[in-house]
């Protein structure tokens, strides 16, 4: 039952990400960049401004990232759970969560890599918002690199929890950074009334953000339910062969 | 506050008598310093490192630091000290504090002696040239006061976190140099205002006040979790 809900928040996913992609490549217009010295004639249209179609990346960049702070986010509020609770399933959870943040992570990365060669015509730079993501990549690989240090169970689970918060509190402080100081980076979801996206734009990247967040949900719960199945066969195992012995 | 006192004179009576951290992480300032001068001086003499030297200067305070927060708890692990300590009814967030403290005060001993040197080998015009440094250079302090307790208190918290991991002194640069990195950039950032002249007051304060909540929230989430990293 759970696994089937699992895979229809995957499914879900998938429909609504290629949905507003193909939406996107479409019908949804291009963004108008500075204007023109004197209007073009491009397929039978009077342009105005330049066109920026790089910026069809933002549909898939920007829902990427904000999942993979929800991951991050989860990883943590798993990760107190289990300092609370002790259960050793929340930290398998955290761990989970962590590892599906880690994949959004990586694909952030590169989505805005490729867009940085487009526009700024540079594969990296050390722009704030660059260096803190990278920075928050690292955290996370330290993270995995930290469990598989620890030898006792218990303790991994222990110390990671902490970790995980500590990285989760140094995520946030550092992404405060780049709304600080200034960075070549966009800001497109300010907060402020006029974002610069049109209904349509609007439209497709929230369908793409939920899609992604579909996605994310349901990577997350099945790795965690064979995660879940992998440790009870272990423990089912241990028994069998301590039976066997006796 | 009677706890957090008797484990800070305890701290600084074994550092006193053997000088354990304070000597190594002296040395190797030293020799960081001695790998800058080998670094600028091979090209031409005359290289004005004065734009570079706020980097410089805390590249050397986060690889110094390394040095000796690894170190820190290693006499803890002697003789299962840390055992007979946790045996006693104390709390675990005072332990943490007095830890934070005796490390704050080694690096502000270990810095008072290189910060001078390091402005003395690079940036006196001396051997590096004629670099000149702005009025406001001597506020270079503040950033750095923050950093040293930042980096204290996310060294300690790090630095017992690592204790029982099997590559323990990898383990801490790991993770110690990403989670240092917002503490980093601001201080990096003021340092680098102050040497080279503030243009605009508010924004130095900014960055700094930008450290300041680093530390705050750092040493409070470490104050709060170190039960959990102890023993849960």
């Amino acid at each position: 039952m759970t696994r089937v809900f699992a895979l229809i928040s995957l499914a879900l996913g998938a429909l609504l990400t290629t949905g507003a992609f193909i939406a996107v490549f479409f019908f949804v217009p291009i963004a108008n960049g500075g204007e023109l010295a004197q209007v073009a004639n491009i397929g039978g249209e009077q342009v105005t401004h330049q066109l920026w179609f790089s910026q069809k990346i933002f549909y898939f960049h920007v829902p990427v990232a904000i999942a993979s702070f929800a991951a991050l986010a989860l990883g943590a509020w798993h990760s107190i759970q289990y300092l609370r609770t002790k259960r050793p399933v929340c930290d398998l959870r955290a761990r989970t969560a962590m590892e599906v943040g880690l994949i959004f992570i990586i694909l952030t990365m590169i989505s805005g890599d490729l867009w940085t060669r487009s526009d700024w015509n540079t594969w990296w730079n050390w722009d704030p918002r660059l260096t803190t993501y990278l920075i928050l990549m690292l955290l996370v690989i330290a993270y995995f690199i930290l469990r598989v240090q620890i030898e006792s169970p218990e303790r991994r689970a222990r110390i990671s929890a902490v970790f995980g918060i500590i990285a989760f509190a140094n995520a946030a402080l550092s992404m405060l950074i780049p709304r600080l100081m200034e960075s070549m980076h966009p800001v497109v979801l300010s907060g402020s009334a006029d974002s610069g996206l049109t209904p349509p734009m609007l439209a497709a990247f929230l369908t793409a953000l939920f899609g992604m967040l579909f996605i994310g949900f349901g990577l997350y719960y099945l790795r965690s339910m064979q995660l879940e199945l992998a440790e009870r066969l272990a423990l089912v195992q241990a028994r069998y062969d301590e039976a066997q012995g006796s | 506050m009677k706890q957090f006192m008797t484990l800070l004179r305890k701290d600084l009576k074994i550092e006193f008598r053997t000088f354990d951290i304070l000597s190594s992480m002296g040395i190797y300032a030293v020799l960081v310093l001695v790998v800058f001068g080998v670094a600028f001086m091979l090209g031409e003499n005359s290289y004005d490192i004065t734009p570079l030297a706020s980097g410089l200067l805390w590249v050397l305070a986060v690889f110094t630091s390394l040095l000796g927060l690894n170190r820190s708890f290693n006499r803890e692990r002697e003789f299962s000290a840390l055992e007979a300590l946790l045996l006693s009814p104390l709390d675990r967030g005072v332990l943490f504090l007095s830890k934070v403290t005796a490390n704050a005060l080694f690096l502000s001993i270990v810095f008072v002696v290189a910060v001078p040197l390091f402005v003395f080998l690079f940036l006196q015009g001396g051997v590096q040239g004629n670099g000149v440094l702005a009025p406001s250079a001597p506020l270079v302090l503040a950033p750095l006061a923050v950093g040293i307790l930042g980096i204290a208190g996310v060294g300690t918290l790090l630095a017992t976190i690592t204790l029982h991991t099997r590559g323990r002194d990898i383990m801490l640069a790991l993770l110690f140099i990403p989670v240092i990195f917002p503490l980093l950039y601001s201080c990096v950032t003021a340092s680098s205002m102050a040497l080279l002249g503030i243009s605009d007051s508010m924004v130095f304060l900014q960055t700094l006040g930008m450290g300041v909540g680093y530390d705050v929230i750092m040493i409070l989430v470490g104050w709060m979790l170190y039960d959990f990293v102890l023993n849960g």
